[in-house]
């Protein structure tokens, strides 16, 4: 099939990200869609100082910080909405082993909306006037701190206005619900952030609950905010958010929520985690083991679930995946 | 206390009053979600009710959601779109009403923080807090953006402060016409409502003030739990308990009674 991007999570890893690296997260804020196995699967390959930018902390920054492996990060939103403050990621801040720049949801998205338009900067009314603009986590000796968010003036009524810089990560791993083997991409709730996200990122890989036939596409090309033109690689993970839910494909599995960030709040418990939920399985059979079959079909029996309707009569089957997978991504 | 409602309902019916029907507004997770979301059922049906997250049109099945872009709010929603236009089309544009925000720690002129707790100032030189908070999400495009927003928090001296450590959304900065000069899209801080009585700002001097304490409240409690010298407002009074409809409404949103424990 030509132009076939479909490659495993490790050849994704391997292939696209390094220590030190700008790297960014797709994701619907912090219990919705994100890639959070693909934060897993940086840490079985050892990758570390990441300068982590992500409209809003998930489970994948909280680990990625709890772990040690994040020495910069990006923000709007720091917590875990109804689950509360995330605990890996608050423990690196407080410690000054991770730096974490703040900025308001709306101005990381115009940040990347910036990035995605090669625009020099964005020009706002947001953030101005508070320590968000006043105070750097980056440049901690500047009180206020001119070059981060600064007051510049509009031409055209003279008002101050603030001005943002543009964000271009080196790479975005983006989840959505729905891929096709090209990098065609169909995100079933709010998008977020991801649109801009795609375009901003120097490299775009997506992390797909499930693969389907381009035919799914030409469906409903409206739908597909993402195009293959922007798109490196594509992989296939059921439950790549688990345990953050995915409308129309599973529901946030609150008992591993709270589980997760119970652990990420100490080194010991961090240890914990990666040892039986990041190390502990081989292939993507072993991680939906992991998860269990049981709790996999509680989370799938969403309300959500008819979200889906319209698009099942193009998954492909794991065994189409597979084969797919084993002749795509040549570079 | 022997009383048929706790103090975070009354907290939440105190704020979906400030509520007023057709308007167009925007509530943040959890608590103010609940208020929001008991203006619609009890007195204002045709709310334009909104998230940050972009989740139009739906109202939240199988109990409180985890988050404004959770299944349970989106499971019948009329569109998904994202960040840029909820919180930029719709509230950066000046065309939001009224926002609901909540507080770790808030101030004489209305200015919040959800950063983080200091031991005492951060001082010339930016340093991690002791403890990390959640930052500023929405909140601050709310603050910078909503005509006037509702700032819901429960009324403890540790969060009522004479000057928050960390401006995260602001208020009236300093008061007076400071928040004025900056030009801001929206009007700032119409009401700060506790969990015992609701504040709002002087005309002028744009400094908080006492305009009404709950039934099982008082000035004094109000005052005791407040870090700055309190003033209060001439025809302050007591604030009407929650009606038996207003209860109905409430906990038929509520529906996990995560407002039910005291």
């Amino acid at each position: 099939m030509a132009g076939n991007k479909l490659i495993s999570l490790a050849e994704a890893v391997r292939r696209f990200t390094w220590d030190g690296m700008q790297y960014a997260s797709g994701a619907a804020l912090p219990v919705g869609s994100d890639a959070v196995v693909f934060g897993r699967e940086l840490l079985r390959h050892g990758r570390r100082d990441l300068h982590a930018v992500f409209h809003c902390n998930t489970q994948q920054l909280n680990l990625l910080a709890a772990a040690g492996a994040v020495t910069k990060a990006e923000c709007g939103f720091s917590g875990l909405e109804v689950f509360g403050f995330a605990n890996g990621l608050r423990r690196a801040v407080e410690s000054g082993a991770l730096a974490l720049e703040d900025y308001s949801n709306f101005a990381m998205a115009l940040r990347l909306m910036g990035g995605a338009l090669n625009w020099p900067f964005v020009p706002a009314t947001v953030n101005i006037g508070s320590d968000i603009q006043d105070r750097s986590a980056f440049a901690p000796g500047e009180h206020p701190a001119h070059g981060k968010i600064p007051t510049v003036t509009d031409p055209f009524t003279g008002r101050p206005v603030g001005a943002f810089s543009p964000l271009a990560p080196d790479l975005a791993a983006i989840h959505v619900t729905l891929a096709d083997p090209q990098g065609n991409a169909i995100m079933l709730g709010t998008e977020w952030s991801r649109f801009e996200l795609s375009r901003a990122a120097k490299r775009v890989v997506l992390v797909a609950d499930a693969i389907v036939d381009t035919a799914c596409m030409r469906q409903f090309p409206n739908l597909v905010r993402i195009p293959d033109i922007v798109v490196e690689a594509v992989v296939h993970w059921p439950f790549a958010a688990w345990p953050q839910g995915s409308p129309g494909m599973y529901d946030v599995d609150e008992e591993h929520m709270r589980l997760m960030n119970k652990l990420l709040a100490t080194e010991e418990g961090t240890a914990q985690y990666r040892r039986d939920f990041v190390e502990s399985y081989d292939d993507l059979d072993g991680y939906l083991a992991l998860i269990g079959a049981a709790k996999r079909a509680a989370l799938s029996a969403t309300e959500t679930a008819f979200l889906l309707d319209p698009y099942r009569r193009w998954i492909l089957t794991a065994d189409a995946v597979a084969a797919l997978q084993a002749q795509g991504g040549a570079a | 206390m022997t009383r048929p409602y706790t103090r975070q309902e009354m907290m939440a019916i105190a704020t979906g009053r400030e509520i007023r029907d057709g308007e167009l507004a925007i509530f943040g997770v959890g608590l103010s979600m609940l208020a929001g979301y008991f203006a619609q059922a009890h007195h204002a049906p045709t709310v334009r009710a909104m998230t940050e997250g972009g989740v139009y049109g739906s109202t939240p099945v199988g109990g409180l959601p985890w988050g404004i872009e959770c299944n349970r709010i989106s499971a019948n929603a009329t569109s998904f779109t994202s960040a840029l236009d909820a919180l930029g089309c719709l509230v950066a544009s000046g065309r939001c009403d009224v926002g609901i925000i909540g507080a770790a720690q808030v101030d004489r002129f209305g200015n919040v923080n959800t950063t983080g707790i200091w031991d005492g100032e951060i001082g010339d030189t930016y340093r991690p807090p002791k403890t990390r908070l959640t930052g500023a999400g929405g909140a601050n495009d709310i603050a910078c953006g909503a005509k006037r927003y509702v700032i819901m928090v429960t009324h403890e001296p540790k969060r009522f402060a004479e000057r928050v450590t960390y401006v995260s959304s602001p208020g009236y900065l300093e008061g007076g016409d400071t928040r004025a000069r900056h030009g801001f899209i929206g009007g700032g801080p119409s009401a700060i409502v506790t969990t015992l009585g609701i504040l709002r700002p002087h005309a002028v001097t744009k400094e908080f003030e006492l305009d009404g304490w709950f039934a099982f409240s008082s000035v004094e409690e109000i005052r005791a739990n407040t870090g700055w010298d309190l003033k209060v407002r001439d025809g302050a009074r007591v604030i009407a308990e929650p009606s038996d409809a207003e209860l109905a409404a409430l906990r038929k949103v509520d529906e996990t009674g995560v407002l039910r424990r005291e």
